[in-house]
């Protein structure tokens, strides 16, 4: 991985390594890159993909509306609300 | 030089379910703010998805009408990114095994038709939304659309012009809507577009720098916006004013330009990974057959069998088509009574008046069509006038009342007494000489108001034929 591929990804990830762990981190994703380029080594042609390591599907509910929770119990915890808004720091996009 | 536009759509629909995707609040439109929530769509800690079985449904339908292969075993995918109008830092989505792939629609335009390849269409919950309060400059978080159930068709760039692309989401919508996927209401963002567009000489097959316009939700905008940044690409490339870069711009239809918002994201950026919290949805044979069974028949197929097998003209059979709840009444009726052509003026003229002046819109008909055909019975059969029978559809529009019963117990049934439509006439007749004598003069339209004042004294419970003859007899003695 290049070093500035690493600094995009704090930045996603609001993240601000030092110079040090900059190397390490690197030296993490260069091995990791050559394990993956090991495995990309193998045929997998006409195998199918797996999805699970378990043979296991999702259960799934019926499509019914049912309120379980008031606006005013879910907001007990918000640092601020207003007019039944969460309230948080401005955003300009 | 000439060039040639190339344009992908990725085209967001809000599915029409009662719940959410993942939780079982209220997927309705509007609201208070924060009404529809709990912990799940909030974010809450702790709290786990489970897929609602009816956007599974949804989406294979989707698949199914766009002609696509429909994956048995679909997964969901993390995708992250974080924005307070998104709870969880993710969105649920779906990368690599999305619920439909590979299909294909057919579009008309003045060029003559074409088909549309549909790269993929996957399941994904909506985002929230955010109001910015420049009183107290903070944003302000409503979460009641976060998690409502959305899928996204995502076209291969197949399209090269603002009328294809129109002809492409109108194609969309009509099928969709007739498949009851979605209302498709671009005005309330339950459809909405987002517009990848580039540009190249013309027998060019190397792709231009592509840049994406987000959340277009107007037909007339998204075309004004693709012949917008047709031209800007084209000066850029030939006149250099200003660098191509692949990036996310926001149209102004106001100001009639795109402007820059942020440098375009790859899907590196979103670090997808598979959902560890949802399983793998299965689509077992007994559920996808269930699903197929319930595809209705296409417009264009319902259109051409009104007019071929059922007599309508090209206008009214389009204008049923229009609308899936149009056709089912129309449908119902026609099984009652028989007769296509009243069943689809009174949809069309009389139904479609009410809805309007009610603010509805046409698939949001719940008119018993059994009920309309019961209505037209009684009319061809001469039991209730046709004045009246608008009295009784008023009513059936309101209420799911038996016409018959609705019409005899508000004095609507025609009436057989000669004796009573004769006194009625006399006393028309002798109260105005002067309309009598302009008739015997040669002024054969003066009889209508007589006519009117007739029927009027008869609450319209007459038989229009009958009054006519009666009328002209007695005008004539008098």
């Amino acid at each position: 991985m290049e070093k500035t591929t690493l600094i995009s990804l704090e930045k996603l990830n609001q993240l601000r390594l030092s110079d040090e762990q900059r190397e390490s981190v690197l030296a993490f994703f260069d091995a990791q890159q050559s394990r993956r380029a090991e495995l990309e080594r193998i045929d997998t042609e006409n195998v199918e993909r797996m999805v699970h390591v378990m043979p296991i599907m999702t259960v799934v509910r019926e499509d019914v509306e049912k309120k379980l929770f008031t606006r005013e119990e879910l907001q007990k915890g918000a640092p601020e609300t207003v007019d039944g808004y969460w309230q948080v720091p401005r955003l300009v996009d | 030089m000439k060039y040639e536009t190339v344009i992908g759509l990725e085209v967001h629909i809000e599915l029409a379910t009662e719940s959410k995707i993942f939780c079982s609040c209220s997927a309705k439109f509007g609201g208070e703010q924060n009404d529809h929530v709990c912990p799940a769509c909030c974010g809450m800690p702790g709290m786990l998805p489970i897929v609602n079985k009816h956007v599974v449904d949804l989406g294979m339908t989707a698949g199914m009408m766009l002609n696509c292969h429909i994956n048995r075993t679909t997964t969901f995918d993390k995708k992250s990114y974080y924005y307070p109008d998104l709870p969880c830092s993710y969105q649920t989505t779906q990368l690599f095994a999305p619920v439909a792939v590979n299909g294909l629609v057919d579009i008309e335009t003045s060029q003559g038709k074409k088909q549309i390849r549909i790269k993929q269409i996957h399941m994904e919950e909506d985002a929230g939304k955010l109001v910015h309060d420049d009183w107290s400059d903070t944003s302000l978080v409503d979460f009641n659309r976060t998690s409502v159930p959305l899928i996204e068709i995502v076209s291969q760039p197949d399209l090269h012009s603002a009328e294809e692309v129109i002809a492409y989401l109108e194609r969309l919508r009509s099928l969709l809507r007739f498949a009851r996927v979605s209302d498709c209401r671009m005005e309330q963002g339950s459809m909405r577009c987002d517009v990848n567009l580039s540009v190249r000489p013309e027998g060019s097959n190397v792709l231009g720098v592509r840049t994406e316009m987000k959340n277009m939700n107007s037909l007339s905008a998204i075309e004004r916006a693709i012949e917008y940044e047709t031209a800007r690409h084209i000066d850029a490339i030939e006149n250099g004013t200003e660098e191509l870069v692949q990036e996310t711009r926001r149209w102004d239809d106001l100001k009639g330009k795109s402007f820059s918002m942020r440098t375009k994201e790859n899907a590196g950026d979103y670090r997808y990974f598979p959902d560890p919290n949802i399983m793998p949805v299965v689509i077992d044979d007994e559920w996808f057959d269930s699903i197929k069974a319930t595809l209705p028949e296409l417009p264009e197929v319902k259109k051409a069998r009104y007019m071929g097998e059922l007599g309508l003209n090209e206008y009214d059979a389009q204008q049923l088509c229009d609308s899936r709840a149009l056709c089912d009444c129309f449908e119902q009726a026609y099984a009652v009574c028989g007769n296509a052509k009243e069943a689809a003026n009174y949809l069309i003229s009389d139904c479609m008046n009410m809805l309007n002046k009610a603010g509805l819109t046409a698939d949001q008909l719940t008119l018993s069509g059994a009920g309309l055909g019961k209505l037209i019975k009684l009319v061809t059969e001469g039991t209730v006038s046709r004045p009246n029978a608008k009295k009784i559809l008023a009513a059936l529009f309101e209420q799911d009342v038996d016409p018959e019963t609705y019409a005899k117990d508000n004095g609507y049934i025609v009436s057989n007494d000669t004796d009573l439509l004769k006194t009625v006439v006399k006393a028309v007749v002798a109260s105005d000489p002067k309309t009598v004598a302009d008739y015997k003069a040669g002024k054969e339209k003066v009889l209508m108001a007589l006519f009117g004042r007739c029927m009027k004294e008869l609450k319209g419970n007459c038989d229009p034929q009958t009054l006519r003859e009666v009328l002209i007899e007695e005008v004539m003695k008098a």
